[in-house]
């Protein structure tokens, strides 16, 4: 995908020809690039490139097309097919589409694609080629500091990871203790239990007797309230993977009906609660991707503030705090069974509009906000079309060639990978990610020695209740034991959602030289119209306007050698697919959230600046090419030797 | 429970279903009390009589009343008139001078002005006793006939072969008005909307029975095969609907149905194997359905179709065309409603629409992609989200805030830029327009009298009663540069909406006892409201450019002579093959009609096309007259260098051939606008005789020189062609030849669908690449001979100024290219007067089928040598760079302008 407008190419000092600020006419060689000319004067029959056929000298630039791919018409506009090189001495030299030759609007530089005498076009590429001097230096610049920063971020990377191994390592080795220890509580525990039960048993038993003695048979009956329970757990479970059937879905489906902006599963994914955290999501996975109707499941349990809660979202609804809702579907209802008699005139408009726009028919005219709001800040300083900024700096399409089809509206955006301190206006921000391993494990692993605590209490404890195997157990050691199986376990499970976390961030991708480590438990912030836009690294990305939050998607990976960081299946769009956000990476001095945009619907685009992008490699490149523009500033120089 | 869930999730997911056409909000037949009526009408049931036949100011005027008149019944008065060409008008209303309770309504600004002075005055009528009938000569050969009783009119050849008639089967039924009495209840409920009818019933109803014929077509606007399939009788589902003609906002319409869409054209044709054709128009812009009525219908079998005409309202206004030839028929019916407005050159490019490119830095992005891959398009389009709030005339001065500066930078690189203007007007006080409207009483009132309040896009609308010509140039004024601010001169406009759509009227539209001016109930307006929008919209813009600017306004809803006032497109259509296909039969009814400048959206308005139905539609659409991608904003980005390197060159290849077959559309374009015949032709048009092609709509032809053969199923790569007449046709792609008459299969590569030229035909191309079509002015012609069996071929050429009324002065060029004996002379054809020069040169000319192998030819009168050798059939095209190699003249060195001749040596 690389139909380029034009190719850099330099200059060769030994067959530079003469440079003219008029437009050059009758030279038999325009168009042909410094690199080519040995082709053309070779002989004195020219071969079509492609073999097609031979054309004689006169035939070169005679506006007359010869060749299918050009060969002989580099200079006008004959060939379809053709290229044109121009020279722009002082700048950057161009090819460009036979088309643009002699069709009016100037395009070269040195105006030289234009000498049909139709328009006059001055030669502007000394200050062309100052600015694009000037802001590759510029980038250069950039490029020099974020290399240095980039550098510490992969040491403090290699630190980090070093940090983390050691400390799961030294978890694990503990966990394994600690798995012991409270193994050993068990057990006792078990056994105080039983003693107690025992006793119970033999406590009831006499009562019991007692009772019966005092008393005359009297028929008992068994309940079964935990069974209740589990029915009830069970039902909520399974309601997101069945056709549902009861009245209560409807609130449901009305949710999606109306409520399609609302984020869905964003307090789930936290790593303090890893096994919690399996279950809502395989359930969403199925939502999303077998039935529709199970969807609505899923989208109302978003507003469930816990986990637990959310598993038996399902039958916890009673409608009794939606009323609002389940008064909208009957008038759903009404409709889809063609009676319209409730909708009032404008309800009707609105329903037949939502048609076409997709837009919940209560509220009619959020589209227009909606885009209004789109990122039409950012709209001064960015470049408006490819040729401004090769005009800017000379530079189109050097280099990315790597970013193959991946621009924000297409496959290539102009190249501008770096991001000016003082091109900036978003409000942006980046911090740590709430609730991404800030697990306190302080009071556990501050001191080396609080295993040993914990062995010694343990040996203690189980001799001191050893001591009274026997006999009848002491209430208060009783207690003690229990007391400390239940610290040892929470500090147990503690430590293994930490090893788990810890585990889930190791295998992260983090770049071929970490460098993108840092990210780990991050979020840049963009604020742009009434939006807040929040991208957390390895995590998701949500839209967020007053209390109401929409996620774009869950982080899904890098694309195309770390130039993209892409998120995926974010809530579902009405009428449209699942929302998602592709984010372009450039190289800046800081990490930070620009230009988000929506160019297809709900799927978003944004470019984040940081120093993790500022290669080495990159930097040598630019450092080339600058010198090579700086040689060629003296183009007459050039000319007299 | 499972049902309801079912379709709500069916509602949610709408966009993705085919389904979702709510057809139980649109009323039946059934539903509708004038044609449940009508159609169940027997043969033979109108008992009228023509008596007191005579000539009157020019008309064969009779009256009709019925034959026992015990309920004395007023009489109706009949008047039938003649036309230059073979026209011939009958009408048929209420006796004005016995006061009826209401001036029954006659459409107005349709018929051109001209036709007054086609009129043959009538001086006499011939009497004939067997049966009783009246008899005037229509001229060529033709009669127009009134029988007496029972009451018949028809039109014959001499020789007394019938062409039309109508009431053959005493259909005929005139539902007069009556005073309301005590008691009476008129009223009509559908769902929850109830029409007042305070008129009561007004309907008419008729058969016309077409002679000779094999198959009938016309009577858009429908998504249905281009022969129309009969709708009632033997082999004919009992449910079957009748073709309606009522204007309505059909939501994801099915690509298969006699339901009514945008637009109505009540004008149909009929052919048959005697390769005659004739054409039957009723003026009435109330609803209407049509019934075409199966063979056996009536017990007779006969080659006659014979179809029923239903009207709700109106009087009968109708023109019988009598042909013979196709073309005959077309030209008849554009002498009557006018030919298709001259386009502007850059209108006839690619057209790049989106709902919607969002902003200014969107346009600039989009406008600088088609640069970046060698893309050429004229237009760039903004649908409603570029206003401010759906209040027209404005700018969302967040998205656009320098729209002046935005036009000029598409405007340098010759690049237009169309916004959209609808009929319906946000009621907002703070609304110039609505405040201007309100205040001069401009709005279409309720049954009440109240401005009529209905929802569209705004929400709370009123809609500007164009049937007024004082409202009309008031809204034309809205469009001047200091009225509509932020517009430029290369600001175009778009009227979408107006059939007129409202959201929450009946069946998506204007209730039927809202009123216009006069009095006017919408119901007899109604298909005619859009046509009215669209006429004041393009002589605002007329107006706007002090008459010096052609106007180029796209409307969706249309009615006859809207070809009068600019382009039209098919409406919201779906991105699936299905739609493709239907996309030719529609396209191919319209420009029979009439409506030649017409186009369906690329790719399909609803839904996300698969690359390859993307490709086939860029590759089809390069052929419809108006070539316009767009895209629902539910839609992913489709624009044509996002589907990878090789979509994009494939794409590219299928605009570029638009391009570079520009001169030949314009060439076209004019001969429509000069005589009605279309662009877009059906191949019977230019093959009567033959009868393979009176059902065929998947191939088409392109004026009378090339023939096209669409590609509409996934994953094909061959296609099926009939190659109509005895000629030979030259494959665009490899120059092979092919004998007509034959079926054949051919090869339909991803990069490209059949196409062909027709033996002894030229054609003009322009093979330079460029940004959009105004860089092409200067460049040279490529002239492509395609000789026949007697080396012979012949083509025009016309070329303007490309923008202005000056060609209406005569400033054009317009040349005819003739090849016989071995010598290409061009002549000119334009009138002594036309005066345009040009410094374009012809720098190429193709021969395709020379029988020998020349090597140079002589050019008079500059008595110089070119050169002839093989060169590449098509410059720059995916095909041709596989090596096809041709006869070529190189650089004869002529210009376009002179007369001069080639002789091959």
């Amino acid at each position: 995908m690389r139909v380029l407008l034009s190719f850099l190419l330099l200059l060769l000092a030994s067959s530079a020809i003469r440079s003219s600020s008029s437009p050059v006419t009758d030279d038999p060689f325009l168009g042909i690039s410094p690199l080519d000319e040995k082709y053309y004067k070779s002989s004195s029959e020219i071969k079509c490139k492609d073999g097609s056929k031979r054309f004689t000298r006169a035939q070169l630039n005679d506006d007359f097309c010869d060749c299918a791919d050009g060969t002989d018409e580099p200079g006008t506009s004959a060939c379809p097919n053709g290229k044109f090189y121009c020279r722009n001495a002082g700048h950057s030299p161009l090819v460009l589409f036979s088309s643009r030759v002699n069709d009016g609007i100037c395009d070269c530089c040195d105006g030289s694609d234009e000498y049909d005498g139709i328009v006059t076009c001055s030669n502007t590429c000394w200050e062309a080629g100052k600015a694009a001097r000037e802001n590759l230096k510029k980038k250069i610049d950039t490029y020099n500091q974020g290399v240095v920063i980039r550098r510490k971020e992969i040491e403090q990377a290699k630190v980090g990871l070093e940090k983390d191994e050691a400390e799961l390592k030294k978890l694990k080795s503990e966990e394994k203790i600690l798995k012991g220890l409270v193994q050993q509580l068990k057990e006792r525990k078990e056994q105080i239990e039983k003693i107690g039960e025992k006793d119970r048993l033999e406590k009831e038993k006499e009562e019991k007797e007692r009772k019966e003695a005092e008393l005359a048979a009297q028929p008992g009956n068994g309940t079964s309230e935990e069974k209740t329970d589990d029915n009830g757990k069970v039902e909520g479970s399974t309601a997101g993977e069945e056709m549902p059937g009861v009245s209560q879905d409807d609130e449901i489906l009305d949710e999606n009906e109306h409520h399609d902006e609302t984020g869905r599963y964003k307090d789930l994914d936290t790593d303090e609660e890893p096994a919690a955290e399996a279950e809502p999501t395989s359930v969403l996975e199925e939502g999303t991707h077998t039935n529709p109707a199970n969807q609505h499941v899923v989208e109302t349990k978003e507003e469930s503030p816990s986990s637990e809660d959310l598993i038996t979202a399902g039958s916890q609804h009673d409608g009794s705090t939606k009323k609002e809702e389940s008064d909208e579907v009957k008038k759903e209802e009404d409709i889809v069974s063609e009676k319209k008699e409730e909708l009032s005139k404008e309800e009707l408009g609105r329903l037949v509009a939502s048609r076409w726009t997709g837009e919940k028919s209560d509220t009619p005219s959020e589209a227009d906000e909606d885009s209004k709001a789109d990122d039409h800040e950012n709209h001064d300083h960015t470049p408006t079309s490819p040729q401004e900024v090769e005009e800017d700096d000379g530079f189109v399409s050097d280099g990315d060639e790597e970013t193959g089809d991946d621009g924000k509206y297409s496959d290539h955006e102009p190249e501008d990978d770096t991001y000016e301190e003082e091109y900036r206006h978003d409000s942006t921000s980046s911090y740590k990610s709430d609730g991404e391993d800030d697990l306190d494990l302080s009071e556990t692993t501050s001191s080396p020695t609080w295993l040993e605590k914990i062995q010694k209490t343990v040996k203690n404890i189980l001799q001191a209740v050893n001591l009274f195997q026997t006999t009848p157990v002491d209430k208060s050691e009783a207690d003690r034991v229990r007391k400390e199986y239940d610290e040892s376990s929470s500090k147990l499970k503690k430590i293994q959602s930490r090893v788990s976390s810890l585990e889930k961030k190791l295998k992260q991708d983090f770049g071929p030289e970490k460098e993108f480590y840092s990210f780990h438990g991050r979020c840049f912030e963009s604020k742009q119209g009434k939006y807040t836009y929040k991208v957390c690294a390895y995590k998701e990305a949500t839209q967020e306007e007053g209390y109401s939050k929409t996620q774009l998607g869950g982080w899904e990976k890098f694309e195309n050698s770390y130039q993209f960081m892409t998120y995926t299946n974010g809530d579902k769009c009405w009428n449209g697919p699942d929302r998602s956000l592709k984010i372009k990476l450039r190289c800046g001095l800081k990490n930070e959230l620009m230009d988000v945009d929506e160019p297809s619907r709900c799927e978003y685009a944004a470019v984040l600046s940081t120093p993790a992008r500022c290669l080495e490699d990159k930097l040598k490149e630019l450092q080339e090419k600058l010198e090579k523009l700086m040689n060629q500033d003296q183009p007459q120089k050039h000319d007299e030797l | 429970m499972r049902s309801l869930l079912f379709t709500l999730s069916l509602l949610c997911f709408a966009s993705q279903t085919s389904l979702s056409w709510k057809k139980e909000e649109f009323r039946t037949c059934d539903q509708t009390p004038f044609c449940k009526r009508a159609r169940s009408r027997a043969p033979g049931t109108c008992s009228l009589i023509a008596t007191d036949v005579t000539i009157s100011d020019g008309d064969l005027v009779a009256k009709l009343t019925p034959k026992d008149n015990d309920d004395h019944i007023n009489p109706l008065i009949l008047s039938l008139s003649v036309y230059r060409n073979g026209i011939v008008r009958l009408r048929i209303d209420e006796d004005h001078s016995l006061n009826p309770p209401k001036k029954r309504f006659r459409v107005p600004d349709v018929l051109v002005s001209e036709l007054e002075a086609k009129k043959i005055r009538l001086e006499k009528f011939a009497t004939e006793n067997d049966p009783p009938s009246s008899v005037v000569h229509v001229g060529d050969g033709y009669e127009a006939v009134v029988r007496h009783e029972p009451f018949e009119v028809y039109v014959r050849e001499r020789s007394g072969r019938r062409v039309l008639s109508l009431n053959s089967h005493g259909l005929f039924d005139f539902e007069q008005m009556r005073k309301k009495g005590e008691g009476d209840n008129w009223e009509e409920k559908f769902r929850t909307h109830t029409d007042s009818r305070p008129f009561g019933s007004q309907s008419i109803s008729f058969g016309v029975s077409f002679y000779e014929s094999s198959f009938v077509y016309g009577i858009p606007e429908h998504a249905t095969s281009f022969a129309l399939k009969p709708t009632k009788g033997p082999g004919v589902e009992e449910s079957a609907e009748p073709y309606r003609l009522f204007n309505l906002d059909v939501f994801e319409y099915d690509h298969e149905s006699p339901f009514g869409l945008y637009g109505s054209i009540p004008f149909m044709v009929s052919h048959g194997k005697s390769g005659k054709s004739s054409g039957f128009f009723w003026l009435n812009a109330a609803e209407m359905q049509i019934d075409v009525l199966a063979e056996g219908w009536d017990a007779e079998s006969s080659s006659r179709i014979d179809t029923l005409w239903m009207s709700e309202a109106g009087i009968v206004d109708t023109f019988f065309f009598v042909g013979p030839e196709p073309k005959d028929v077309v030209r008849q019916y554009a002498s009557v409603t006018g030919t298709s407005a001259m386009p502007q050159l850059f209108a006839t490019g690619y057209h790049q629409c989106r709902w919607n490119y969002k902003d200014e830095e969107d346009v600039a992005q989009v406008d600088s992609k088609f640069d970046e891959y060698d893309i050429p398009y004229d237009v760039l389009w903004l649908d409603i989200e570029h206003t401010d709030g759906k209040r027209y005339f404005t700018w969302d001065s967040a998205l656009f805030p320098n729209p002046e500066e935005m036009q000029k930078k598409l405007d340098v690189k010759g690049r237009r830029m169309v916004t959209i203007v609808d009929p319906h007007i946000k009621r907002d006080d703070s609304y110039f327009l609505h405040k201007e409207a309100t205040e001069m009483g401009y709005y279409v009132k309720d049954s009440s009298g109240k401005d009529f309040d209905g929802w569209c896009w705004p929400g709370s609308s009123s809609y500007i009663d164009m049937l007024s010509p004082e409202i009309r140039e008031w809204w034309g004024g809205r469009f001047s540069y200091k009225n509509y601010v932020g517009s430029t001169p290369s600001l175009y406009i778009w009227n979408d909406m107006n059939e007129p759509s409202v959201f929450n009227g009946p069946e998506v539209t204007m209730p039927r006892d809202a009123l216009h001016v006069g009095g006017v109930e919408h119901r007899e307006v109604h298909n005619a409201y859009g046509y009215y929008f669209h006429m004041a919209t393009s002589d605002g813009l007329v107006m706007r450019g002090e008459g010096k600017d052609r106007p180029f306004v796209l409307s969706r809803a249309i009615f006859p002579g809207t070809q009068r006032y600019g382009a039209i497109w098919t409406g919201d259509n779906t991105a699936e093959w299905e739609h493709l296909r239907v996309s030719i039969p529609m396209l191919l009814t319209l420009g029979l009609t009439g409506i030649t400048f017409s186009g369906a959206d690329i790719g399909g308005f609803f839904g996300n096309p698969e690359p390859e139905l993307l490709v086939r539609w860029y590759q089809v659409g390069a052929y419809y007259p108006f070539f316009r991608g767009h895209a629902h904003h539910d839609t992913k980005r489709r624009e044509p260098w996002l589907f990878g390197e090789r979509n994009t060159e494939l794409m590219r290849d299928a605009i570029h051939t638009r391009y570079t077959l520009l001169p030949y559309f314009y060439t076209l374009f004019r001969e429509a606008n000069v005589t009605g015949v279309p662009v877009l032709r059906p191949l019977w048009m230019e093959f009567p005789q033959d009868e393979a092609t009176f059902s065929n709509d998947e191939a088409f032809m392109v004026g009378n020189g090339l023939l096209v053969q669409g590609v509409y199923t996934k994953g094909t790569t061959h296609a099926s062609v009939y190659l109509p007449g005895e000629e030979s046709w030259y494959d665009l792609r490899n120059g092979k030849t092919y004998v007509g008459g034959k079926t054949y299969k051919m090869d339909a590569p991803e990069e490209s669908i059949p196409a062909f030229q027709r033996a002894g035909t030229i054609i003009p191309r322009k093979d330079r690449f460029r940004r959009s079509s105004f860089q092409m002015d200067n460049d040279p012609y490529t002239l492509v001979i395609a000789l026949n069996s007697s080396q012979e071929a012949d083509g025009e050429l016309y070329i303007d100024d490309g923008k202005s009324f000056e060609f209406k002065r005569g400033a054009y060029i317009h040349r005819r290219f003739v090849f016989s004996n071995g010598v290409l002379t061009s002549t000119n054809i334009a009138p002594p007067e036309a005066s345009l020069s040009s410094q374009c040169l012809i720098d190429r000319i193709i021969l395709l089928g020379h029988s020998s192998g020349p090597n140079s030819a002589l050019v008079e009168p500059l008595n110089q040598k070119a050169e002839i050798e093989m060169g590449p059939l098509r410059m720059g095209g995916l095909v041709a760079s596989s090596g096809t190699k041709v006869l070529t003249i190189r650089k004869p060195g002529v210009r376009v302008d002179q007369d001069w001749t080639i002789k091959i040596l």
